[in-house]
Protein backbone atom coordinates (compact mmCIF):
# COMPACT_ATOMS: atom_id res chain seq x y z
CA UNK A 1 0.00 0.00 0.00
CA UNK A 2 3.22 2.00 0.91
CA UNK A 3 4.22 1.55 -2.40
CA UNK A 4 1.20 1.89 -4.22
CA UNK A 5 0.80 5.48 -2.60
CA UNK A 6 4.35 6.95 -3.31
CA UNK A 7 3.25 6.03 -7.06
CA UNK A 8 0.86 8.99 -6.67
CA UNK A 9 2.99 12.26 -6.26
CA UNK A 10 6.28 12.28 -5.50
CA UNK A 11 9.20 10.61 -6.97
CA UNK A 12 8.29 10.70 -10.65
CA UNK A 13 9.91 12.54 -13.50
CA UNK A 14 7.50 15.65 -13.76
CA UNK A 15 7.33 19.21 -15.69
CA UNK A 16 6.09 21.68 -13.29
CA UNK A 17 3.87 23.84 -16.25
CA UNK A 18 3.11 27.08 -15.58
CA UNK A 19 0.68 28.07 -12.81
CA UNK A 20 0.39 24.07 -12.37
CA UNK A 21 -1.31 25.04 -9.15
CA UNK A 22 -4.13 26.86 -10.45
CA UNK A 23 -5.50 24.51 -12.71
CA UNK A 24 -5.12 22.07 -10.09
CA UNK A 25 -7.55 24.93 -7.29
CA UNK A 26 -9.59 25.13 -10.18
CA UNK A 27 -10.28 21.47 -11.03
CA UNK A 28 -13.53 19.78 -9.76
CA UNK A 29 -13.52 18.21 -6.85
CA UNK A 30 -13.71 14.38 -7.55
CA UNK A 31 -14.24 12.58 -4.55
CA UNK A 32 -11.91 9.96 -4.69
CA UNK A 33 -12.36 7.20 -1.69
CA UNK A 34 -9.25 6.93 0.09
CA UNK A 35 -8.13 6.13 3.52
CA UNK A 36 -8.24 8.64 6.36
CA UNK A 37 -4.44 6.67 7.29
CA UNK A 38 -3.37 7.20 2.93
CA UNK A 39 -4.73 11.02 3.19
CA UNK A 40 -2.79 11.58 7.10
CA UNK A 41 0.36 9.72 5.79
CA UNK A 42 0.60 11.93 2.85
CA UNK A 43 -0.21 15.09 4.40
CA UNK A 44 2.55 14.98 6.95
CA UNK A 45 5.04 14.02 4.15
CA UNK A 46 4.03 16.85 2.00
CA UNK A 47 4.30 19.32 5.93
CA UNK A 48 7.80 17.91 5.73
CA UNK A 49 9.19 18.23 2.51
CA UNK A 50 7.51 21.47 1.51
CA UNK A 51 9.20 23.40 4.03
CA UNK A 52 12.61 22.71 2.80
CA UNK A 53 11.49 23.47 -0.62
CA UNK A 54 10.46 26.38 0.10
CA UNK A 55 13.86 27.39 1.93
CA UNK A 56 15.30 25.98 -1.33
CA UNK A 57 13.07 28.02 -3.38
CA UNK A 58 14.12 31.18 -1.57
CA UNK A 59 17.92 29.77 -0.96
CA UNK A 60 18.70 29.62 -5.08
CA UNK A 61 16.08 32.00 -5.75
CA UNK A 62 14.41 29.75 -8.02
CA UNK A 63 10.96 30.41 -9.23
CA UNK A 64 9.94 26.82 -10.79
CA UNK A 65 10.72 25.34 -7.07
CA UNK A 66 9.00 28.08 -5.64
CA UNK A 67 5.59 26.97 -8.51
CA UNK A 68 5.92 23.27 -7.01
CA UNK A 69 5.50 24.70 -3.35
CA UNK A 70 2.36 26.38 -4.16
CA UNK A 71 0.96 23.40 -6.17
CA UNK A 72 1.65 21.13 -3.26
CA UNK A 73 0.16 23.73 -1.52
CA UNK A 74 -2.73 23.60 -3.05
CA UNK A 75 -2.94 19.76 -3.03
CA UNK A 76 -2.52 19.90 0.60
CA UNK A 77 -5.98 21.79 0.89
CA UNK A 78 -7.58 19.31 -1.11
CA UNK A 79 -6.46 16.66 0.89
CA UNK A 80 -7.28 18.49 3.92
CA UNK A 81 -10.89 18.66 2.35
CA UNK A 82 -10.82 14.90 1.58
CA UNK A 83 -9.89 13.94 5.24
CA UNK A 84 -13.02 15.69 6.71
CA UNK A 85 -15.18 14.17 4.37
CA UNK A 86 -13.85 10.81 5.53
CA UNK A 87 -13.33 11.82 9.06
CA UNK A 88 -17.53 12.62 8.98
CA UNK A 89 -17.98 9.45 7.46
CA UNK A 90 -16.21 7.08 10.07
CA UNK A 91 -17.67 8.42 13.03
CA UNK A 92 -20.36 6.51 14.43
CA UNK A 93 -20.43 7.35 18.09
CA UNK A 94 -18.93 9.95 20.53
CA UNK A 95 -15.77 8.55 21.25
CA UNK A 96 -15.25 7.85 17.59
CA UNK A 97 -15.77 11.52 17.01
CA UNK A 98 -13.73 12.62 19.96
CA UNK A 99 -10.60 10.88 18.36
CA UNK A 100 -11.04 11.85 14.61
CA UNK A 101 -11.17 15.25 15.95
CA UNK A 102 -7.22 14.75 17.03
CA UNK A 103 -6.64 13.73 13.23
CA UNK A 104 -8.49 16.84 11.72
CA UNK A 105 -6.20 18.91 14.39
CA UNK A 106 -3.25 17.32 12.74
CA UNK A 107 -4.26 17.49 9.26
CA UNK A 108 -5.36 20.61 9.87
CA UNK A 109 -2.17 21.66 11.12
CA UNK A 110 -0.13 20.19 8.56
CA UNK A 111 -1.86 22.47 6.35
CA UNK A 112 -0.86 25.25 8.40
CA UNK A 113 2.66 24.68 7.11
CA UNK A 114 2.16 24.16 4.16
CA UNK A 115 0.61 27.86 4.16
CA UNK A 116 3.40 29.09 5.56
CA UNK A 117 5.76 27.55 2.83
CA UNK A 118 3.59 29.14 0.52
CA UNK A 119 4.33 32.53 2.73
CA UNK A 120 7.56 32.35 1.97
CA UNK A 121 8.00 31.46 -1.59
CA UNK A 122 6.22 34.44 -2.04
CA UNK A 123 9.02 36.38 -0.65
CA UNK A 124 10.29 35.37 -3.73
CA UNK A 125 7.82 37.65 -6.09
CA UNK A 126 7.66 40.33 -4.62
CA UNK A 127 10.84 42.05 -3.78
CA UNK A 128 13.99 41.35 -5.35
CA UNK A 129 15.05 41.06 -1.74
CA UNK A 130 18.98 40.38 -2.45
CA UNK A 131 21.26 38.47 -0.17
CA UNK A 132 20.06 39.02 3.09
CA UNK A 133 17.90 35.63 2.74
CA UNK A 134 20.41 33.37 1.45
CA UNK A 135 22.67 34.69 4.41
CA UNK A 136 20.62 33.49 7.17
CA UNK A 137 20.01 30.71 5.54
CA UNK A 138 23.46 29.49 5.35
CA UNK A 139 24.49 29.92 9.06
CA UNK A 140 21.60 26.80 9.63
CA UNK A 141 22.83 23.26 11.43
CA UNK A 142 21.12 21.91 8.74
CA UNK A 143 21.64 23.24 5.32
CA UNK A 144 20.59 22.85 2.19
CA UNK A 145 23.05 22.80 -0.77
CA UNK A 146 22.84 22.22 -4.67
CA UNK A 147 25.46 19.64 -6.64
CA UNK A 148 26.06 18.94 -10.08
CA UNK A 149 26.58 15.32 -10.71
CA UNK A 150 29.73 14.52 -12.74
CA UNK A 151 29.72 11.93 -15.52
CA UNK A 152 32.89 10.56 -14.11
CA UNK A 153 31.10 10.09 -10.94
CA UNK A 154 30.11 6.20 -10.01
CA UNK A 155 26.75 7.02 -8.55
CA UNK A 156 25.70 7.26 -12.18
CA UNK A 157 22.50 4.99 -13.55
CA UNK A 158 22.64 4.17 -9.91
CA UNK A 159 19.68 4.20 -7.95
CA UNK A 160 19.65 6.16 -4.70
CA UNK A 161 18.51 3.26 -2.44
CA UNK A 162 21.61 0.81 -3.37
CA UNK A 163 23.93 4.12 -2.73
CA UNK A 164 22.15 4.31 0.38
CA UNK A 165 22.67 8.00 0.05
CA UNK A 166 21.21 9.06 3.20
CA UNK A 167 22.47 6.35 5.44
CA UNK A 168 25.69 7.33 4.63
CA UNK A 169 26.28 10.80 4.55
CA UNK A 170 23.18 12.37 6.39
CA UNK A 171 22.28 13.95 3.08
CA UNK A 172 18.58 13.69 2.36
CA UNK A 173 17.98 14.26 -1.44
CA UNK A 174 14.89 16.82 -1.91
CA UNK A 175 14.68 17.52 -5.60
CA UNK A 176 16.44 15.80 -8.72
CA UNK A 177 16.95 18.31 -11.77
CA UNK A 178 17.12 16.40 -14.83
CA UNK A 179 17.24 18.94 -17.88
CA UNK A 180 13.88 20.60 -18.05
CA UNK A 181 12.44 17.87 -16.03
CA UNK A 182 12.04 17.45 -12.20
CA UNK A 183 11.83 14.78 -9.67
CA UNK A 184 10.61 16.02 -6.08
CA UNK A 185 11.26 13.68 -3.13
CA UNK A 186 12.99 10.88 -4.85
CA UNK A 187 12.65 7.46 -3.73
CA UNK A 188 14.75 4.60 -3.23
CA UNK A 189 14.18 3.23 -6.70
CA UNK A 190 15.28 6.68 -8.07
CA UNK A 191 18.06 6.68 -10.14
CA UNK A 192 20.87 9.21 -10.31
CA UNK A 193 22.24 10.68 -13.89
CA UNK A 194 24.99 12.56 -15.23
CA UNK A 195 24.65 16.29 -15.38
CA UNK A 196 21.48 15.78 -12.69
CA UNK A 197 21.09 19.16 -10.42
CA UNK A 198 20.44 17.62 -6.85
CA UNK A 199 18.78 19.99 -4.09
CA UNK A 200 19.80 17.97 -0.99
CA UNK A 201 19.89 18.80 2.98
CA UNK A 202 22.29 18.27 5.68
CA UNK A 203 25.50 19.03 7.15
CA UNK A 204 28.47 20.27 5.79
CA UNK A 205 30.32 16.72 6.80
CA UNK A 206 27.76 15.20 4.94
CA UNK A 207 27.67 17.57 2.02
CA UNK A 208 31.52 17.34 1.38
CA UNK A 209 31.49 13.44 1.54
CA UNK A 210 28.38 13.47 -1.21
CA UNK A 211 30.19 16.04 -3.10
CA UNK A 212 33.39 14.19 -3.96
CA UNK A 213 31.71 11.11 -4.69
CA UNK A 214 29.18 13.05 -6.76
CA UNK A 215 32.19 14.97 -8.58
CA UNK A 216 33.72 11.38 -9.40
CA UNK A 217 37.01 11.89 -6.74
CA UNK A 218 35.68 9.10 -4.66
CA UNK A 219 34.50 5.45 -5.64
CA UNK A 220 32.64 4.64 -2.99
CA UNK A 221 30.43 6.53 0.22
CA UNK A 222 31.84 5.28 3.51
CA UNK B 1 23.87 46.18 17.96
CA UNK B 2 24.73 45.02 14.74
CA UNK B 3 22.79 43.29 12.07
CA UNK B 4 24.50 39.86 13.07
CA UNK B 5 21.55 39.96 16.08
CA UNK B 6 18.02 39.87 14.01
CA UNK B 7 20.21 37.46 11.45
CA UNK B 8 20.95 35.27 14.29
CA UNK B 9 16.95 35.41 15.50
CA UNK B 10 15.87 34.38 12.43
CA UNK B 11 17.65 31.50 12.48
CA UNK B 12 17.17 30.37 15.77
CA UNK B 13 13.67 30.91 15.25
CA UNK B 14 13.91 29.02 11.88
CA UNK B 15 15.61 26.22 13.65
CA UNK B 16 13.43 26.18 16.56
CA UNK B 17 10.53 25.57 14.96
CA UNK B 18 11.33 22.74 12.86
CA UNK B 19 12.35 21.37 16.35
CA UNK B 20 9.29 21.67 17.11
CA UNK B 21 7.49 20.21 14.08
CA UNK B 22 9.62 16.74 14.82
CA UNK B 23 9.02 17.51 18.34
CA UNK B 24 5.15 17.64 18.05
CA UNK B 25 4.99 14.48 15.37
CA UNK B 26 7.24 12.45 18.45
CA UNK B 27 5.10 13.06 20.49
CA UNK B 28 2.56 11.25 18.92
CA UNK B 29 4.29 8.82 18.11
CA UNK B 30 5.06 7.83 21.77
CA UNK B 31 1.82 9.18 23.40
CA UNK B 32 4.88 11.45 25.34
CA UNK B 33 3.18 14.49 27.30
CA UNK B 34 6.83 15.72 28.42
CA UNK B 35 7.55 16.01 24.60
CA UNK B 36 3.95 17.28 23.86
CA UNK B 37 4.57 19.81 26.79
CA UNK B 38 8.23 20.81 25.80
CA UNK B 39 6.52 22.09 22.49
CA UNK B 40 4.34 24.50 24.38
CA UNK B 41 7.36 25.58 26.13
CA UNK B 42 9.67 26.39 22.93
CA UNK B 43 5.87 28.00 21.27
CA UNK B 44 6.39 30.75 24.10
CA UNK B 45 10.38 31.01 23.42
CA UNK B 46 9.45 31.66 19.31
CA UNK B 47 6.87 34.39 20.26
CA UNK B 48 9.27 36.10 22.74
CA UNK B 49 11.99 35.88 20.19
CA UNK B 50 9.79 37.06 17.39
CA UNK B 51 8.62 40.11 19.38
CA UNK B 52 12.41 40.99 20.25
CA UNK B 53 13.00 40.71 16.43
CA UNK B 54 10.44 43.02 15.28
CA UNK B 55 11.84 45.47 18.01
CA UNK B 56 15.44 44.80 16.95
CA UNK B 57 14.34 45.22 13.07
CA UNK B 58 12.71 48.46 13.66
CA UNK B 59 15.42 49.83 15.18
CA UNK B 60 17.68 49.03 12.39
CA UNK B 61 15.80 50.43 9.77
CA UNK B 62 15.82 53.86 11.51
CA UNK B 63 19.55 53.36 12.48
CA UNK B 64 19.69 52.90 8.90
CA UNK B 65 21.47 49.64 9.42
CA UNK B 66 18.94 47.74 7.27
CA UNK B 67 17.05 48.50 4.43
CA UNK B 68 13.33 48.64 4.04
CA UNK B 69 13.34 45.79 2.15
CA UNK B 70 15.70 43.60 3.60
CA UNK B 71 13.73 44.36 6.75
CA UNK B 72 10.21 43.41 5.91
CA UNK B 73 11.98 40.21 4.09
CA UNK B 74 13.32 39.52 7.53
CA UNK B 75 9.93 39.89 9.00
CA UNK B 76 7.77 37.94 7.07
CA UNK B 77 10.78 35.18 7.23
CA UNK B 78 10.41 34.76 10.63
CA UNK B 79 5.91 35.04 10.88
CA UNK B 80 6.29 32.13 8.46
CA UNK B 81 8.55 30.13 10.98
CA UNK B 82 6.15 31.01 13.93
CA UNK B 83 3.39 30.11 11.92
CA UNK B 84 5.01 26.82 11.22
CA UNK B 85 5.66 26.89 15.24
CA UNK B 86 2.29 27.52 15.50
CA UNK B 87 1.11 24.00 13.80
CA UNK B 88 3.38 22.12 15.63
CA UNK B 89 1.70 23.31 18.89
CA UNK B 90 -1.41 22.19 17.56
CA UNK B 91 -0.17 19.15 16.71
CA UNK B 92 0.94 18.60 19.85
CA UNK B 93 -2.36 19.75 21.73
CA UNK B 94 -3.72 16.72 20.43
CA UNK B 95 -1.09 14.37 22.41
CA UNK B 96 -2.32 16.60 25.99
CA UNK B 97 -6.12 16.13 25.50
CA UNK B 98 -7.42 13.75 27.56
CA UNK B 99 -8.53 11.51 24.84
CA UNK B 100 -7.40 8.65 23.93
CA UNK B 101 -5.22 8.85 20.51
CA UNK B 102 -6.51 7.43 17.40
CA UNK B 103 -4.36 4.59 16.06
CA UNK B 104 -4.31 5.99 12.71
CA UNK B 105 -2.09 9.00 13.99
CA UNK B 106 0.82 7.16 15.10
CA UNK B 107 0.80 4.91 11.99
CA UNK B 108 0.50 7.86 9.88
CA UNK B 109 3.42 8.95 11.84
CA UNK B 110 5.27 5.89 11.36
CA UNK B 111 4.42 5.32 8.29
CA UNK B 112 6.40 7.82 6.09
CA UNK B 113 8.96 8.91 4.50
CA UNK B 114 11.19 10.47 7.52
CA UNK B 115 10.78 8.04 10.44
CA UNK B 116 11.13 8.87 13.96
CA UNK B 117 12.99 6.39 16.28
CA UNK B 118 13.50 6.08 20.04
CA UNK B 119 16.37 4.10 21.61
CA UNK B 120 18.11 3.81 25.09
CA UNK B 121 21.75 3.51 25.00
CA UNK B 122 23.46 0.69 26.80
CA UNK B 123 26.58 0.32 28.55
CA UNK B 124 28.21 -1.58 26.43
CA UNK B 125 27.67 1.02 23.06
CA UNK B 126 30.42 2.86 21.52
CA UNK B 127 28.11 5.96 21.86
CA UNK B 128 29.00 6.14 25.64
CA UNK B 129 30.48 8.70 26.67
CA UNK B 130 31.07 10.67 23.23
CA UNK B 131 29.53 14.34 22.12
CA UNK B 132 27.56 14.26 19.47
CA UNK B 133 30.09 16.27 17.38
CA UNK B 134 32.91 12.93 18.15
CA UNK B 135 29.99 10.50 17.05
CA UNK B 136 28.86 12.50 13.58
CA UNK B 137 25.50 10.39 13.75
CA UNK B 138 23.76 12.53 11.34
CA UNK B 139 26.42 12.41 8.38
CA UNK B 140 27.07 8.30 9.45
CA UNK B 141 23.94 7.13 9.78
CA UNK B 142 21.36 9.44 8.38
CA UNK B 143 20.60 9.69 12.04
CA UNK B 144 19.33 13.21 13.67
CA UNK B 145 19.52 13.20 17.11
CA UNK B 146 16.80 15.79 17.92
CA UNK B 147 16.09 14.78 22.03
CA UNK B 148 18.00 12.91 24.36
CA UNK B 149 16.99 12.09 27.82
CA UNK B 150 18.78 11.65 31.01
CA UNK B 151 17.51 10.24 33.68
CA UNK B 152 14.57 12.49 34.17
CA UNK B 153 16.23 15.25 32.87
CA UNK B 154 15.64 16.00 28.94
CA UNK B 155 17.69 17.77 26.65
CA UNK B 156 15.80 18.91 23.50
CA UNK B 157 17.86 20.11 20.19
CA UNK B 158 21.18 18.47 21.29
CA UNK B 159 24.29 20.31 19.49
CA UNK B 160 27.80 18.71 18.57
CA UNK B 161 28.74 19.21 22.15
CA UNK B 162 26.31 17.49 23.76
CA UNK B 163 26.84 14.17 25.47
CA UNK B 164 25.58 10.93 25.19
CA UNK B 165 25.95 8.85 28.56
CA UNK B 166 25.17 5.39 29.32
CA UNK B 167 21.37 4.95 29.90
CA UNK B 168 19.99 7.71 27.93
CA UNK B 169 17.49 7.61 25.60
CA UNK B 170 17.75 9.17 22.29
CA UNK B 171 15.10 10.49 19.85
CA UNK B 172 15.77 10.44 16.10
CA UNK B 173 14.77 10.99 13.43
CA UNK B 174 16.01 9.52 9.58
CA UNK B 175 15.48 7.05 6.78
CA UNK B 176 14.63 3.93 7.92
CA UNK B 177 17.86 1.76 7.34
CA UNK B 178 19.50 4.25 8.99
CA UNK B 179 17.25 3.38 12.15
CA UNK B 180 18.52 -0.26 12.28
CA UNK B 181 22.10 1.13 12.48
CA UNK B 182 21.46 3.63 15.09
CA UNK B 183 19.33 0.61 17.00
CA UNK B 184 22.22 -1.84 16.39
CA UNK B 185 24.71 0.95 17.95
CA UNK B 186 22.77 1.78 20.82
CA UNK B 187 22.39 -1.25 21.95
CA UNK B 188 26.52 -2.02 21.52
CA UNK B 189 25.86 -4.99 18.87
CA UNK B 190 27.29 -2.63 16.20
CA UNK B 191 30.56 -0.85 17.34
CA UNK B 192 31.66 0.82 13.94
CA UNK B 193 29.73 4.15 13.70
Amino acid sequence: MKEKRKLGIFGRLQRTPKEKWKKEEFSELEYEPTTVKELLTEMKDISELIIDLAYSAVLFDNEEIAEEVRYLDVRMDKLNYDIRMMAMMAARAKDDAEQLAGILQVAEAAESISNAAGDIVSLLKKEKTGPILPKILKEADEQLFRIKVSNQSKACDKKIGDLKVETKTGMRILVIRRDECWIYNPQSDTTIQANDWLISRGTDEGYEELNKFLQGEMEVLE
Amino acid sequence: MTSKAVEDIVLEIKDKSELMIDLAYSSILYDNETIAKEVYDLEDLIDDLYKSLQRKTLEQVENKKLSVEDALTVLRLAEAAEQIADAAQEIADVELRDVELHPILKISVRDSDVVFTRVKVEPQSVLCDKTLGDIKLGSETGMYIRAIRHGDKWLYGPDKHSKVNSGDVLFAKGPEDGEKHLLALAAGKTKEI
